[in-house]
């Protein structure tokens, strides 16, 4: 039962992220995923996977998308100011 | 499956149904505190599948969790700044639902586990947890200025 509750809200959330449109939105929803793909691995008996996952899919995943985000929009802002 | 893991099994089906549906609908605002309150209701259910399984090593997981996941929201709450700022979001009565959940479970745990080096590692990961909830819902609200200047 746990096996598929955890199957269930990460298949769930991966159909989510891919069917947001805004890229910052899909960063949020992602690091959902990650977390819930971390306690999948845990419920699957793969904690030390759970545990890299846990690294990078909850603050570092986010944090890189959030960065590129901010990094493309500024530069968009600033052409148009240019033009 | 003993009731360790059914606890775990609820918590983590409501929890992460809720959270699912708040980080999927409605303004930016309303998304970073269901991402918030993901780490408030994944860490809990970790202990308790630590303790379901018998196995003490799982609790580490719980123990990241806590520690990174105020991080991840701290992250959306600086990056995000400019959608966050035209409706400030304050969710104090979810902050201390979540927290209130998360003593209970750490206190049903330490009372299982009885006393040790596992209790101190349980009270310090239940002590992350909430204060690292706290801090993060604080940030959302605009209590920092560094997160505020964004």
């Amino acid at each position: 039962m746990l096996i598929v509750v955890a199957l269930l809200l990460v298949a769930a959330s991966a159909t989510a992220a891919v069917a947001q449109r805004d890229p910052a939105r899909q960063a949020l929803v992602l690091s959902f995923m990650g977390v819930l793909l971390a306690a999948l691995f845990t419920v699957l008996q793969a904690p030390d996977v759970g545990l890299s996952q846990l690294a990078v899919g909850s603050a570092l995943t986010p944090l890189l998308i959030m960065l590129s985000v901010r990094k493309v929009r500024r530069r968009g802002r600033a052409k148009k100011e240019t033009e | 499956m003993n009731g360790w893991n059914l606890a775990a099994a609820v918590l983590l089906g409501a929890g992460g149904t809720a959270a699912l549906w708040g980080v999927t609908t409605g303004p930016p605002a309303r998304r970073v505190i269901a991402q918030n309150m993901t780490t408030s209701a994944v860490c809990p259910a970790l202990l308790l599948l630590s303790q379901g399984y018998g196995r003490p090593a799982y609790v580490d997981l719980a123990l990241l969790l806590a520690l990174l996941g105020p991080v991840g929201t701290l992250v959306f709450a600086r990056l995000l700044s400019g959608d966050l700022s035209d409706g400030r979001p304050g969710a104090w009565g979810l902050t201390w639902t979540a927290a209130g959940a998360g003593t209970v479970v750490v206190t049903a745990l330490c009372v299982a586990v009885g006393p040790g080096r596992a209790l101190v590692k349980l009270l310090v990961t239940g002590a992350l947890l909430i204060g690292g909830n706290v801090i993060a819902s604080r940030a959302l609200a605009g209590g920092f200025r560094g997160v505020r200047g964004g």
